[in-house]
């Protein structure tokens, strides 16, 4: 029985982590309709600022987790300036590809000044132990979900009621209109790219000291978030969220029972599953973030 | 004029390893591996091009493709002790009945879902055949893989192999004319251009995206079966998406959708690492950062500089 709550307690930290993933590629999709295949290396890189910020330079953990939000948000808005604004208006099969090849790009030039040695980064609260009533786990498993938690209640607040998320909201549902009316689409979809890369980069924060950081965690990341992303319902923030936490779960069990080896198929045997019963994803509907 | 042309263009392309001989003789064996390389990169280009090019479906499957064909051949010719000519069959075979399977739901996707459910396809591809250890040896790879012998005929030096490749890939450029010009070829770019559209004039679109996605993955299976048989092992690595990437670089930097286009592209990213001579990682660098420029700068690649390079020298033609 406390197994099986162990299994679920590490599901849960891992649909946290797809889940920030998977919010970041719904607000591009949302806002600017493209899908980043770098998303994925937005983590990976996330979790090298924060090895170098907590580990290198040796600041303390919330100031470490900070820096890497703060480093990847300004990656993020340097990637839609010079990068997504060149093929915003191009076909999709041009922005499949720019993406992708940004991702292999990052991806070798990861190993090349990292190394493919993982990085440990273990902190305090990694290392100490939780026990409730015969369930061990480590605290930063509980701090990984509060804080998952917190930030998408934050978002959720931030998406209804803040200016820049109304705009947001607003461009997901009609963009012409948006221009129309005075909106600064451009520089709406430009904080689209900083918040979501910043989510990505809180992920890592969050997560790196959990598992390690290695240089080609990008691409099968972008895959579950993708997957987690059409299993809830393209584009919709909220649905991407809970398939994010279903497939998490679904890959710790059968990670735990089925077998380790095959843990990373889960998600895609999942997507397939339900595509192939609703097309349109667990929770589709029409637009909006 | 053009039958004397492309006849002496072919005796030039089959006398190739004499001529390497005479004229490179110390490096005959490094240019005439080149050559194969160059050759069955061509043919697996092609066959990925029919797919993305010709009827638009954007799939990242092909390594799979590629890898199950490589591991059902070398697997029957080391275990079950199958001769080649039974073996590439069997390869080509069983890539195509995998891409029929996986076609059905994954066309259910459209645009990126499709990329990035093929793309999943081929990443469980590559972690089964990692780690299905007793079965396909795993990271301990299958080596020892025999060369083809088909009766007399035996296939084991660098020239023979040149020939085989060079037979490989007219036999794929070819199908590719086939398949790409007359009827179905114009069912092909209804579907690619305008779905709608071409539904409407009772094209079927999943019909075609279908044959061509299968044909693809099943010439990439025969690509893969002849692969292994020159290299003689074949590892999982084999199989990762690097190899999506490296096709999408070859067919984007000749040209999306021409025969011409995707043998130079194929060419020139063949020639590419031995002239940058370069570890790797580097490599993967540079492939990636060129793919980024190519699809935001020259979408249509070296093809279309060629057309508008021959276009100058003529008078201007009537508006197309």
């Amino acid at each position: 029985m406390s197994d099986l709550v162990e299994q679920l307690v590490h599901g849960l930290t891992l649909g946290s982590l797809y889940a920030m993933v998977a919010t970041g590629l719904a607000l591009m999709f949302g806002v600017v309709r493209l899908i980043n295949f770098a998303h994925g290396e937005f983590y990976m890189l996330g979790g090298y600022a924060f090895w170098y910020a907590y580990a290198e330079l040796g600041l303390p953990y919330p100031v470490a987790g900070l820096v890497a939000v703060a480093a990847m948000a300004v990656f993020g808005l340097a990637y839609e300036r010079g990068v997504i604004r060149a093929i915003l208006t191009r076909t999709w099969h041009v922005q499949l590809i720019a993406t992708l090849a940004t991702s292999i790009t990052l991806t070798n030039l990861a190993i090349l000044v990292f190394g493919t040695q993982p990085k440990e980064v273990p902190t305090r609260l990694s290392a100490a132990i939780l026990d409730v009533g015969g369930v061990r786990m480590a605290w930063q498993r509980l701090l990984v979900l509060v804080a998952a938690v917190a930030i998408f209640a934050g978002l959720e607040w931030f998406v209804a009621h803040a200016k820049l998320g109304k705009a947001m909201r607003a461009m997901s549902q009609n963009r012409e209109a948006c221009a129309v009316v005075g909106v600064d689409v451009q520089q709406v979809a430009l904080a689209t790219f900083g918040i979501s890369a910043g989510l990505a980069g809180a992920a890592a924060a969050l997560v790196s000291p959990l598992f390690n950081i290695f240089p080609d965690v990008g691409a099968l990341l972008t895959l579950k978030a993708f997957a987690a992303v059409i299993v809830g319902g393209f584009g919709y923030v909220r649905g991407a969220i809970a398939a994010a936490f279903l497939i998490g779960i679904a890959e710790s069990l059968a990670a735990g029972y089925v077998s380790y080896a095959y843990k990373d198929a889960i998600a895609f045997v999942v997507m397939v599953a339900v595509l192939l019963v609703r097309p349109q994803g667990l929770f589709g509907r029409r637009i909006g973030i | 004029m053009r039958a004397v042309r492309w006849g002496l263009g072919s005796s030039v392309l089959v006398a190739v390893p004499w001529i390497v001989a005479a004229a490179l003789p110390g490096q005959q064996r490094y240019v005439l591996h080149v050559l194969i390389f160059t050759a069955l990169y061509g043919a697996l280009a092609l066959s990925y091009d029919l797919v993305v090019g010709h009827v638009g479906s954007l799939s990242l499957a092909h390594p799979a493709f590629f890898g199950l064909g490589a591991y059902t051949a070398a697997l029957l010719a080391t275990e079950g002790r199958w001769p080649f000519a039974a073996a590439l069959p069997a390869g080509i075979a069983v890539a195509a009945a995998v891409a029929l399977a996986v076609g059905v739901p994954m066309f259910r996707l459209t645009e990126h879902s499709f990329a990035m459910g093929t793309l999943g396809f081929a990443i469980v591809t590559q972690v089964v055949a990692t780690n299905w250890v007793d079965f396909t040896h795993g990271p301990l790879c299958v080596t020892g893989i025999p060369k083809p012998q088909m009766g007399a005929l035996r296939i084991a030096t660098l020239p023979a192999f040149y020939w085989m490749g060079l037979a490989a890939l007219a036999l794929v450029a070819l199908l590719y004319r086939g398949l790409t010009t007359f009827r179905l070829g114009r069912a092909f770019h209804a579907v690619r251009d305008n779905e709608t559209l071409a539904a409407a004039a009772a094209i079927d679109p999943l019909r075609y995206r279908m044959l061509a996605f299968v044909i693809g993955g099943a010439v990439a299976g025969g690509v893969g079966a002849l692969y292994v048989s020159y290299v003689g092992v074949l590892c999982p690595g084999e199989l990762t998406v690097g190899l999506s990437v490296n096709l999408l670089v070859m067919i984007f930097l000749g040209g999306v959708g021409s025969l011409r286009g995707v043998l130079v592209g194929a060419a020139a990213f063949t020639a590419l690492p031995e002239i940058l001579r370069m570890a790797p990682t580097w490599r993967m660098v540079i492939y990636g950062l060129l793919l980024l420029v190519i699809v935001i700068r020259v979408p249509d690649g070296l093809e279309g500089l060629i057309r508008r390079g021959s276009a100058l020298g003529r008078r201007p033609s009537r508006a197309r």
